[in-house]
């Protein structure tokens, strides 16, 4: 089956689980299941913790609206591990141990996951988790990925972007690869290194910073001077903007640079990062909200996040692979009628899911899937998926100034 | 102390028990975290509370010991127990690296100190970013077997950091109470007098540092199998080094225990609002707590409780019924041997600061039992002489044969350790210390090392024998000029000196205040001292001394029987100036 | 290695002196309320961000210019830090325990931040952001060349004003032996208030230049502590020109160390640089 067809088949998924939720006639009643998990609600990570605290909370507030789970009521406990991965191990055994929660899932950013990952191999609970991200270090059995990666990211996805370049108007004969040392984007540029190679991109430059650098201005410079056909910046966070604002400083910008994870909002806001692509795996437009349940979700997203004050109130990467981790959960649950993590974990193994960001599968390496990631482009102050072409916006394409 | 040491058996031992309880292993977790911290502060506090040497990097020693226990456990299957003395070691040999030469340079004192200790750190956490020890990905400790101590992780990880944090604390309650934590709090109030004092600084600042910096290490190669995941990052933030601080200054920096108090404080506040409604108010609240915590309870919390008396009122003393002017009339004394052997010679001893000569050629010897007056104009080079004598300056050329040894440039301690004390003319207490424990630690260190008993007997008595043996529990800014004056000179005798060298111990004293000074004095050659004595008070001098050395412009220019020597030309000239006619 | 043109090598020298200007600018109040008054104001970083937000709300809501804004908070700052020494005045709080206070109150003062902003990120689109100047082949932006700007005024207004004023010279009698100085007719106490606030000012002013070329979050505030500690006690406590040169040093050593060689190695090259200079000179500058 070609994604098309499966994406309709998820969307008919969707609406057919919809309808019969909905049919139900009572209200969740029963005692609570009790789902836990820690996210960093304060700490350096907290921009993107309160994202996920906002996507469990409206995901928990839908569950309970229909039919609850098993019929049900679910109740969230999470509690702030402060951006410290030490601190999620302790928190998840408390849930675990002390409040004896029915099912955990996973926080927020590699760090905490693996502490919690531990934990849950501990006490063999089912460990569902939407921001993980170094496949090969995903060792525990019962654990499992929305965060689509694939298990070999460092291959499939420069492979993913290059070939986006490739069909576009100038395909990149010069690539030059800079990169953070941050744990989960090191790898990957690494990676993008190897696969330029396989592909006859020569390498002009290569560089590395440590993740807090401050000065962008050298960086810029030695990019200037390189003059790559194609950047590759392995970016998280603010660093992109950061390279981006020191290169325009010199009066300077590559036609064609991508940047791996990027806080989403400021880039797309820099007057300065039109035409800069990155990586995701959801963007607010067709074919992604053709799906309904997308579509409901990105509403009310939008209007509670304004309600809390963020700058940024759309959805993207970090809220759709949130959001997956829920469906994910409540797919199992509701296909297996128990709250078993080995029962849940044997399911999942054997079964794909659908979900905002397609159809998932557990059943490769780590298990991990397909690899789902896209790449996006800023375009006029919007950021609208350019490649593959089957989930492209419509009629968008990979602009090369 | 016996006592002490029992009630922290008893206290871990009944911690060791709570494994066996069969509580959701949880606050086993909880518990480690905590006494995670008390490793980390105590270790800290042994160095920079106790000797204030303030480090910002206990982090990097930290982590050291993280990637010490990574590398070897993930990289090469070295199985964790034995990771951690290994931890240890690297943690304790980069200390000594850094110590060894920073401890050397003189000036590295307070700011400097921590900025070098701040600086390491960045440098090894890139070192480790940027070579094979790390290089990127993080080091990845999941496969890593964790040795089966308790019932299940959980147990075995605050089994381990029990045992640790009891052996720190014990170690830090330990070094308190001996000589080296004695020597770390006059290092701490004043180094160059406690270096004079007989305290090796620069051995007990190295031990000091390799001892914290150790056990961090053994905490960071603990925490690494617990985190499992280890990242350059998160292992040298600003959060360690930040945190200790604030923990021992939390529980007082002062008291062995302190920085465990404030450990265990911390960690608890901060893990009290997690639940996610509070998580960003409760965090405003633990700021608030600890802003006033530390403004009501400025010693910490375990900090002694400042008497807020005021200084006591100048001289309360009942003034003797002599005249002004009358010298105290001698009492019977052993009159000193024309020939008794020379206990001090100062051969061409010269001295130079950035171009003024301040001694040359200066040549003459003490005899042992005999008191020495030293004279001349201010600028003259008295005090230089003292401060080269006692070691705190190198002479430039010349020989000091003290006891027929040439101790010219030996280390402060060591001419101390040999039965030479001096006081100050501006006394320089241990301002942080008691009175009784500013002789004390004289006791300690001087010619007989005594324990700290014994030292605290002695010093008992050689207060009393300087009229303070009421002020003995009372911090030296509560005493005036005069009761610093004889705490100086108690603090000397403690010591138990052959040789003491007085730095103008009456200026600054009334009258009746000076014949009591000058009693205390005679009171001191009656126990058999050799003194040195700087002085401008001419009827002290002539009361006391049996033979003064007149020094101008770094020279001597007479030497004998005070009075003659008074009347020389030469010093006659010196003092008054050119007679108008010859 | 790398050999660098000689474009290259300039543009970095300048990237670095541009930093350098940010870290002294966030280092001066610092300095000075270490040196002349013995307090270690970790808060110091948290007013800086505060004022950064303040500038970012008031020119992005209130629509203001951003350097305008800082004629808005420094007499709010002013205060700020009257009020601050007001407290330790009170309970006469030691150099060491005034870390701790500030630490207290820095956390306040962060979730304070991320209660009224959240802790996504914000940034000050400014009209400064895109005019740049060119002198031969280097480009030298303005925002940046606004912070140099700044900080070479700060400090040498600071540095004459401590040097040559009276208010200046009891200053800095006061922070070297208080009793003396009020022997003297120095009225310490008043002074240490207006040395407090115009402490805070500085902050406010380092806030405006973090909003002009820095993107900001509340856990930012800890991010530069490391760095600004290092420059102000390289610099010299309670020296006003020490800053500027600290963080000139440090930021042009790590400049052409990321334009000559691996970027990552920048950090090793200017804190072993510091190590030798304390070293061999403490004290410098």
């Amino acid at each position: 089956m070609n994604v098309v067809a499966r994406t309709i088949a998820a969307l008919v998924a969707s609406c057919i689980l919809a309808a019969v939720s909905g049919a139900a006639l009572a209200a969740p009643s029963g005692k609570p299941i009790r789902i836990g998990s820690t996210l960093a609600l304060t700490g350096p990570l907290a921009a993107t913790g309160q994202v996920h605290k906002i996507v469990g909370e409206i995901y928990v507030e839908q569950l309970n609206a229909k039919n609850g789970l098993l019929g049900r009521p679910v109740e969230w406990i999470v509690r702030d591990d402060q951006s410290k991965p030490d601190l999620a191990r302790t928190l998840y055994e408390q849930l675990i141990t002390v409040d004896k929660v029915d099912l955990v899932i996973g926080p927020y950013a590699t760090g905490a996951i693996l502490s919690a990952m531990g934990v849950a191999q501990r006490y063999d609970k089912l460990l569902i988790h939407h921001t993980f991200g170094i496949p090969n270090l995903a060792k525990y059995e019962r654990q499992f990925p929305t965060w689509s990666l694939g298990p070999e990211p460092q291959n499939t996805f420069p492979n993913t972007v290059l070939d986006a370049l490739a069909a576009s108007p100038k395909p990149p004969k010069t690539i030059a690869v800079v990169t953070s040392k941050f744990p989960s984007v090191h790898f990957l540029s690494l990676g993008a290194r190897e696969v330029a190679k396989k592909r006859g991109v020569k390498e002009v430059l290569f560089l590395e910073w440590e993740f807090g650098n401050r000065d962008y201005g050298p960086i810029a410079a030695r990019i200037k001077e390189a003059n790559p056909d194609f950047l590759w910046v392995g970016a998280i966070g603010l660093e992109g903007n950061q390279l981006i604002e020191a290169m325009k400083k010199l009066d300077y910008m590559p036609k064609e640079h991508f940047y791996l994870y990027p806080a989403p909002g400021p880039m797309v806001k820099s007057p300065d990062a039109n035409y800069a692509l990155a990586g995701t795996i959801f963007e607010e437009h067709p074919p992604f909200t053709s799906n309904p349940q997308a579509e409901a979700f990105i509403k009310v997203f939008n209007e509670r996040a304004a309600k809390a004050g963020l700058p940024d109130t759309a959805v993207d990467t970090q809220a759709a692979a949130s959001y997956s981790t829920w469906q994910v959960l409540e797919a199992a649950v509701t296909a297996t009628k128990s709250l078993d993590d080995k029962v849940l974990a044997a399911w999942l193994k054997k079964n794909e899911v659908g979900t905002i960001q397609g159809i998932l599968r557990f059943n490769g390496p780590n298990n991990y899937g397909d690899d789902l990631m896209r790449v996006k482009q800023v375009q006029n102050g919007r950021w609208v998926v350019v490649w593959p072409k089957s989930v492209a916006a419509p009629g968008a394409k990979l602009l090369v100034p | 102390m016996i006592r002490t040491v029992v009630a922290l058996v008893v206290v871990a031992a009944a911690l060791a028990m709570v494994p066996l309880a069969g509580l959701p292993p949880f606050y086993e977790t909880f518990l480690y975290l905590v006494f995670h911290w008390i490793v980390l502060a105590t270790s800290w506090n042994i160095l920079s509370g106790y000797s204030g040497y303030l480090s910002f990097g206990h982090g990097a020693f930290f982590g050291a010991g993280v990637y010490a226990t990574a590398t070897l456990a993930a990289h090469y299957e070295v199985p964790f127990l034995w990771t951690l003395p290994v931890a240890a070691a690297v943690a304790a040999v980069l200390s000594l690296v850094i110590g060894l030469v920073v401890f050397r340079v003189r000036r590295v004192r307070g700011e400097i100190f921590a900025l070098l200790t701040l600086a390491v750190t960045f440098v090894l956490a890139t070192i480790i970013l940027n070579t094979p020890i790390d290089g990127g990905p993080g080091v990845y400790l999941s496969a890593v077997p964790l040795p089966q101590i308790g019932p299940n992780a959980s147990s075995t990880f605050y089994l381990l950091a029990l045992a640790l944090a009891f052996a720190t604390v014990l170690i830090a309650y330990l070094v308190c109470g001996a000589r080296l934590g004695r020597g770390l709090f006059a290092i701490h109030d004043d180094e160059d007098v406690a270096e004079v004092m007989g305290v090796p600084t620069y051995r007990f600042k190295l031990a000091a540092f390799a001892l914290s910096c150790a056990l961090a290490g053994i905490a960071g190669g603990i925490h690494a199998l617990f985190v499992s995941y280890v990242t350059v990052g998160e292992t040298f933030s600003i959060t360690v080094p930040l945190s200790v601080v604030l923990m021992s200054i939390l529980g007082g920096t002062r008291h062995w225990a302190g920085p465990a108090v404030g450990a265990a404080v911390i960690t608890a506040l901060m893990y009290a609002f997690t639940a996610s409604d509070y998580a960003i108010a409760g965090k405003a609240i633990v700021g608030l707590v600890l802003v006033l915590v530390i403004l009501f309870m400025p010693r910490g919390i375990l900090g002694r409780r400042r008497d807020r008396t005021a200084p006591a009122a100048p001289h309360a003393e009942p003034a003797t019924s002599r005249r002004e002017n009358e010298v105290p009339s001698a009492r019977a004394e052993p009159a000193v041997r024309a020939d008794a052997p020379a206990i001090l010679e100062i051969f061409d001893l010269a001295k130079a600061f950035a171009g003024v000569q301040a001694l040359s050629n200066v040549t003459f010897s003490v005899r042992d039992g005999e008191v020495l007056g030293l004279l001349g104009p201010n600028g003259s080079g008295k005090s230089t002489l003292i401060n080269v004598v006692s070691g705190h300056y190198r002479p430039d050329a010349g020989r000091i044969l003290y006891r027929g040894i040439d101790v010219a440039g030996a280390p402060g301690h060591r001419i101390a350790r040999a039965g030479i004390a001096r006081t100050y003319q501006i006394p320089r207490p241990f301002s942080q210390m008691t009175v009784r424990d500013n002789v004390a630690t004289a006791a300690m260190f001087g010619g007989a090392t005594l324990s700290r008993s014994a030292a605290e007997r002695e010093a008992t008595r050689w207060l009393e024998f300087a009229r303070l043996g009421d002020k003995a529990g009372a911090l030296p800014d509560e005493l005036n000029l005069h009761q610093r004056k004889f705490l100086e000179l108690a603090r000397a005798l403690a010591f138990r000196p052959r040789l003491v060298l007085l730095d103008e111990v009456l200026s600054g004293l009334n009258p009746s205040e000076i014949d009591s000074a000058v009693e205390l004095v005679r009171d001191i050659r009656a126990q058999g001292a050799t003194i040195v004595l700087v002085e401008h008070v001419m009827r002290a001098v002539m009361a006391l001394c049996d033979r003064i050395v007149v020094l101008d412009h770094g020279e001597v220019i007479a030497e004998g029987a005070p009075a003659e020597a008074m009347r020389s030309p030469a010093v006659v000239t010196a003092y008054l100036g050119a007679p108008a006619h010859a | 290695m790398n050999v660098p043109s000689a474009t290259l090598l300039g543009q970095a020298i300048l990237s670095g002196i541009f930093i350098g200007a940010l870290y002294a600018v966030l280092g001066l109040g610092l300095s000075l309320a270490w040196g002349l008054l013995g307090q270690i104001n970790l808060a110091h970083f948290a007013f800086a961000f505060l004022g950064a937000y303040l500038t970012y709300q008031l020119a992005t809501v209130g629509g203001l210019d951003p350097l305008f804004t800082l004629a808005l908070i420094a007499p709010a700052f002013f205060a700020l830090g009257v009020a601050m020494q007001w407290l330790f005045t009170r309970f006469r709080v030691s150099p060491l325990n005034s870390l701790l206070v500030t630490f207290g109150l820095t956390v306040i003062v962060e979730t304070l931040i991320q209660a009224i902003w959240t802790a996504d990120f914000r940034r000050l689109e400014s009209g400064y952001a895109d005019v740049r100047l060119r002198i031969g082949t280097l480009f030298v932006p303005l925002p940046e060349l606004l912070t140099l700007g700044i900080a070479i005024a700060l400090s040498l207004s600071v540095w004459a004003v401590l040097r040559y004023t009276d208010v200046g010279r009891s200053m800095r009698a006061a922070a070297e032996d208080a009793p003396i100085a009020a022997a003297f007719g120095v009225n310490e106490r008043l002074l240490a208030y207006v040395l407090s606030g115009v402490c805070a000012m500085l902050a406010g002013a380092a806030g405006l230049c973090l909003a002009l070329s820095q993107t900001l979050a509340p856990a930012q505030i800890y991010a530069w502590i490391g760095v600004i500690f290092a420059v102000v006690m390289m610099g010299g406590p309670g020296r006003a020109l020490g800053p500027l040169a600290a963080g000139i040093v440090i930021g042009v050593s790590e400049a052409v160390t990321m334009a000559v060689t691996a970027p990552a190695w920048a950090p090793v090259v200017s804190f072993t640089l510091l190590i030798l200079l304390l070293l061999l000179r403490p004290g410098k500058t």
